[in-house]
């Protein structure tokens, strides 16, 4: 080679390495800055409070039994384990060094300080129509409260997701898709409701379908996903929630306690009523119940059962009798602070009987309600029942008591079976 | 809105020993049937919503004893099924006189492990499983502390007598042949 090329290659060598110098420079001094602080009254750090309640920050950001929004919190995705992070006033591992602008930028664009993109597990699609105001009141709350260092842990999230500039072109195919609204309507209550369900409270994170890369299916708002964790976030249109009996009364005694004659809330969205709809003052509510059942709400349908007594449906009486009946009623009734009615219950009239299978094979943990109100736990009966005996049983319920004729199959079980994680 | 409900011939299998047919109610729970079919009342009835477990029987499976809930779980479940209650624990001659207790019992009265007793027969068949599971995977030295626990921590004791119960349950797998083997680590 000649000296000439040589230098070439050296000179090349050296521009790369300052390159590199430079970007990491520039991370370096990305994640200095000054550390912020936020004045607030305490007005503000009460709005700011309410308002982090109702977009749920909590769920993510504060671990079982860790520091108040020192994340930690995993969160499995399709793509991998990701967790939330830190957003406590801490400089180096918190958000001690953002400042208003930043944190506006992290909700609403996922980007974070350094300029990094966050993965979309932070519904920035879902906040981006958060107001800057209420950004602002989020911000001053967060920056007031303890200080907690926590590094964030390490995502578990695989090769290509893990290249976070992929993002950046998720984000130019869908991060701009216009939100249909999930119900028709227009008044003051149901834009508030709109506003507290699609943006603050990112329902539609969990309850709308989604499609092969992980985006919200923006076109069918909060029509359900069963794909998501072990139970299926069901369909929650004005449509979904008249054919399962749902009326407003009913729907802000869920969303503010937990506990209604449709329904009593479990896994995912125990948390959600505890962390964050429990919070909500009682216009909220019923603008939430507004936007979800749309401004002209549909009568809620009544249970029509189909009689015929076949043999399937003798032998899943026979298990109700044997194995369920102590604790939910002869007739299904349920017990009051023990186990919640079956007849008429959401998850019976379902048309998608996957919660119900679910329900039935694992089981449930005990669960305490925001108040004084508690539901024991339920055993699981993967062990006791195969496949065609739950499918007896889980057919018998949806007709006696949710006016579903069509059978639930063996294979259907099955599945559910075997995508149980075991515990 | 209340439907009838008939009642059918079961047969249950108690304590070694196949019972006379009775008509029980198609929902009616075991516990009941205990009670007032059969005359076996030492099952307790207790919380009557599967949390205390007093009333917990055994159900002799193929793979190995289980505890039942019997407040919770229909009588017509058992059908086909080897129960045991507390009844069948002691050993009898042949006029059926108790001549001695099961070693799970002994060892509860050797060290005063109960009060007011109501929560004992729950306790006794906890225990019992246990003990049977560990002569057949007998558990590493220590692991003992850990496996009594878990087997015994969903019982309730309103007297508060856990310390002795667990103390006895201790003594009898620490003292009893085969139930534990050498630490492996």
């Amino acid at each position: 080679m000649t000296r000439v090329g040589w230098r070439r290659i050296v000179a090349w060598l050296l521009i790369l390495l300052l390159w590199l110098l430079l970007m990491a420079a520039l991370r370096f001094f990305a994640n200095r800055g000054p550390v912020q602080q936020a004045s607030a009254t305490p007005q503000q750090l009460a709005h700011g409070r309410y308002l982090a309640a109702a977009a749920d920050c909590a769920a993510c950001h504060t671990a079982a039994g860790g520091a108040p929004f020192a994340g930690g919190v995993p969160l499995a995705s399709p793509f991998g384990t990701i967790h939330g992070t830190n957003i406590t006033p801490d400089a180096d591992t918190g958000i001690g060094r953002y400042t208003s602008d930043d944190f506006y930028r992290a909700l609403a664009k996922g980007e974070a300080r350094d300029g990094h993109q966050l993965y979309p597990a932070m519904p920035y699609v879902s906040y981006k129509a958060i107001s800057r105001e209420d950004s602002d009141a989020i911000y001053a709350y967060l920056m007031n409260q303890p200080a907690v260092r926590q590094e964030n842990k390490k995502n578990g999230v695989g090769f290509p997701f893990n290249i976070r500039s992929g993002i950046h072109l998720w984000n130019l195919l869908f991060s701009g898709a216009e939100a249909v609204p999930a119900s028709q309507g227009a008044s003051p209550p149901w834009q508030r409701g709109r506003y507290l369900v699609e943006t603050l409270g990112h329902c539609g994170e969990c309850h709308s379908p989604r499609g092969a890369l992980g985006q919200v299916d923006r076109k069918r708002p909060l029509g359900g996903n069963n794909d998501l964790g072990r139970f299926a976030a069901p369909e929650i249109t004005p449509a979904g929630l008249s054919a399962r009996g749902w009326n407003a009364a009913l729907l802000r005694n869920y969303l503010g306690t937990g506990v209604s004659a449709r329904a009593v809330a479990s896994d995912e969205m125990l948390k959600v009523i505890d962390l964050s709809t429990s919070r909500l003052d009682e216009a909220d509510l019923k603008a939430m119940t507004a936007y979800l059942l749309g401004d002209q709400p549909a009568t809620p349908r009544t249970v029509q059962v189909a009689s015929g007594d076949t043999a399937a449906s003798e032998s899943g009486r026979g298990y109700y009798l044997n194995l369920c009946s102590g604790c939910h009623g002869r007739d299904g009734q349920g017990v009051p602070h023990v186990a919640p009615g079956l007849r008429d219950n959401s998850s019976v009239r379902d048309a998608d009987p996957h919660n119900l299978i679910v329900a039935i094979l694992d089981g449930m943990p005990e669960h305490d309600f925001p108040g004084r109100e508690r539901m024991q736990d339920m055993p699981g009966f993967a062990q006791d029942l195969g496949d065609a005996d739950v499918a007896a049983l889980s057919s018998w319920l949806r007709q006696s008591y949710g006016g579903q004729p069509q059978g639930i199959e063996a294979a259907a079980v099955a599945k559910l079976r075997k995508s149980r994680s075991p515990h | 809105m209340s439907t009838p409900v008939n009642t059918r011939p079961l047969t249950l299998h108690i304590n070694g020993r196949p019972q006379a047919p009775v008509d029980v109610p198609e929902d009616m729970m075991l516990v009941d049937v205990l009670h007032e079919y059969l005359g076996l009342t030492g099952t307790r009835f207790g919380c009557g919503q599967g949390v205390c477990r007093a009333c917990t029987v055994i159900v002799d499976e193929a793979d190995g004893p289980r505890e039942v809930r019997s407040c919770i779980t229909g009588a017509h479940w058992f059908d086909g099924k080897r129960i045991r209650t507390i009844e069948g624990h002691a050993k009898r001659d042949e006029t059926g006189k108790i001549v001695a207790l099961s070693p799970v019992q002994q060892a509860f009265l050797d060290h005063f492990s109960f009060q007011c007793g109501y929560c004992t027969p729950g306790f006794v068949n906890a225990a019992t499983v246990l003990l049977e599971k560990l002569a057949k995977f007998p558990v590493a030295a220590d692991d003992v502390e850990a496996t009594i626990t878990e087997a015994l921590d969903p019982h309730l004791c309103r007297c508060t007598g856990y310390v002795r119960y667990y103390q006895a349950v201790k003594d009898l797998v620490l003292n009893t042949p085969g139930l534990v083997r050498e630490n492996t680590r």
